[in-house]
């Protein structure tokens, strides 16, 4: 049993059923002048920065599929959002060899701005109109900041879920190796 | 820099690619989607439940702290208006009496015979771009996907995702919503003084009209009461020589003192025409259009105050008969375009507590 709770898939599973339950009951009520915070965006940037690119990626589309499913947009539309978020919070992390945290709330924020901005472009792309108005300006900006305040405790989590030993957390990103 | 191997490029290339087939397949109407979907949802389902007990409290304190002062002014505001409305009520009682009597003799179906559901909002929309409200009504109680919903204001939206026992509901303003809708113009009741002059051969007849006063959009009387203001800006007056046009509530012959009299004249130009367009939302920040409306030359121009109401038909979601709004501007555009009309909802979607689901379904869909 211990066993299985170390492997990453199940541990993502169940953290993302959690966090979708919270984005759908407590987050999706508990809005910001209409905002809502976007706790599984923030999961899935948090995975690219503690993680690395290619698992942002794959957490992104995993956790974006999930909301997708509960949603009524396009099934896919926020997984390949999510996915593309948690792709270049990993890459742009991995510019830099220190890993101070306020880095990580900073590519965690801009990360979540860029994915904020990239949701309604994608959705007019696959005929869903009306979402890019000069409001995404205003949720980018709320649940960003959001997501800077919330991400020491979500790479932290992601790590854990991920199964990101300290040895593996302190040496160079993989992608210096390539 | 880093460098990416083929192999991680590939990966990466995989999940666009997928999410891409998932939109694809989602958007043509997949059934193996739509099973995955109800699939998470009954798993989902209890977990959300849990979810939604354990975070009441929080919730409960969150708007406790942010939404006081905004449900006092609301409160002191709605004991306003159901002071105003209480005298209307009765009024209108006797007229939905009178009009569901009409359209039972006309074997026309109204709104009072379509049975429905009274459902409590749980949730909100967890994104920030899709308008949805989650309900606690769903499949065991009869819910199906496309009913309407509405609440005592008028059109709320319409049920998109059913589970077993919760449902989500579309709301009007959400981007992807559209429905047939009629824009109907106000009457115009005018007050008219005849001097009426029986002779073997003639009558002659002097028209004033009384009123003129335009309705502004802010100040739009409620729906459901009756007004006698006439904009005289926009209309044009009745042609006394066409008889066909006015109808006379009592003719010069039956009724004819001598002296000047004053009677009511209605002018079938200015009875309520329909115009028939289609609503879209356009998200939280701009008020829901009517557009593809066809100017019919009986139906004249279209006013700021027009009552918007669903359209109905063999292929609408929605029955006919649902008050949607006001239309509270008109955009004119060049050409055959035709103009759009911006609707104020008249239910207040950011404050919905209760609902009614219709349960109605299209008789092509029966």
């Amino acid at each position: 049993m211990i066993e299985l709770l170390n492997r990453p898939v199940l541990r993502l599973v169940l953290l993302g059923f959690v966090a979708l339950a919270l984005q759908t009951t407590l987050l999706a009520d508990m809005t910001l002048d209409g905002v809502v915070v976007q706790l599984m965006l923030c999961l899935s940037v948090a995975a690219g920065v503690s993680g690395g690119s290619e698992r942002g990626a794959l957490v992104g589309f995993m956790f974006g599929a999930m909301f997708d499913l509960v949603l009524s947009t396009p099934l896919g539309l926020t997984a390949l959002v999510y996915g593309l978020a948690g792709f270049v919070a990993g890459y742009v992390n991995s510019l830099t060899a220190n890993h101070p945290w306020w880095l990580g709330s900073i590519v965690v924020a801009s990360s979540t701005a860029l994915a904020t901005f990239v949701h309604p472009i994608f959705a007019s792309w696959v005929g869903v109109d009306g979402w890019l108005t000069l409001r995404v300006v205003q949720v980018a900006g709320v649940v960003a900041a959001f997501n800077a305040v919330l991400s020491p405790l979500a790479v932290p989590l992601m790590r854990w879920a991920l199964v990101i030993r300290r040895r593996a957390r302190l040496a160079p990103p993989p992608e210096i190796f390539l | 820099m880093p460098v990416y191997s083929v192999s991680r490029r590939r990966a990466l290339a995989l999940l666009a690619l997928s999410s891409i087939l998932l939109i694809t397949l989602d958007l043509q109407g997949n059934s193996i989607v739509d099973g995955v979907r109800r699939a998470f949802g009954t798993v989902f389902e209890p977990i959300q439940d849990s979810a939604r007990v354990v975070t009441r409290p929080i919730e409960n304190a969150w708007r406790g702290i942010t939404d006081y002062s905004d449900l006092e002014d609301e409160n002191r505001r709605l004991q306003d208006l159901v002071d105003q409305q209480e005298g209307a009520f009765i009024a209108a009682l006797a007229t939905a009496r009178d009009a569901q009597e009409l359209l039972a003799l006309n074997g026309i179906d109204d709104l009072t015979e379509i049975s429905s559901i009274t459902a409590q909002v749980v949730g909100g929309a967890p994104s920030n771009f899709s308008q949805t409200v989650e309900i606690n009504q769903g499949s065991r109680d009869g819910l199906r996907v496309g009913m309407p919903v509405v609440n005592a204001g008028g059109l709320v939206g319409k049920v998109t995702q059913v589970f077993s026992a919760r449902s989500i509901v579309l709301l009007a303003n959400d981007a992807t919503y559209a429905v047939p809708v009629q824009i109907i113009n106000l009457p115009e009741a005018t007050t008219t003084t005849s001097t009426t002059t029986t002779s073997t051969t003639t009558t002659t007849s002097t028209t004033t009209t009384t009123t003129s006063t335009s309705v502004p959009s802010s100040e739009a009387p409620p729906l459901g009461v009756a007004t006698s203001v006439v904009d005289q800006s926009t209309s044009s007056p009745a042609p006394s020589t066409s008889v066909a046009s006015i109808i006379t509530a009592a003719p010069a012959s039956t009724v004819s003192p001598p002296s000047a009299q004053t009677s009511t004249t209605i002018n079938i130009d200015n009875l309520p025409a329909t115009e028939i367009g289609a609503l879209r939302g356009r998200g939280p920040d701009q008020p829901p259009i009517v557009e593809f409306v066809e100017q019919s030359s009986r139906f004249g121009e279209i006013r700021v105050g027009a009552v918007v109401i669903t359209a109905g038909g063999s292929k609408s979601l929605a029955p006919r008969g649902i008050v949607v709004g006001r239309v509270v501007k008109i955009v004119e555009r060049p050409g055959t375009a035709g103009a759009i009309l911006e609707v104020r909802l008249s239910a207040r979607l950011t404050s919905l507590n209760f609902v009614r689901v219709l349960l109605y379904q299209p008789a092509v869909s029966e």
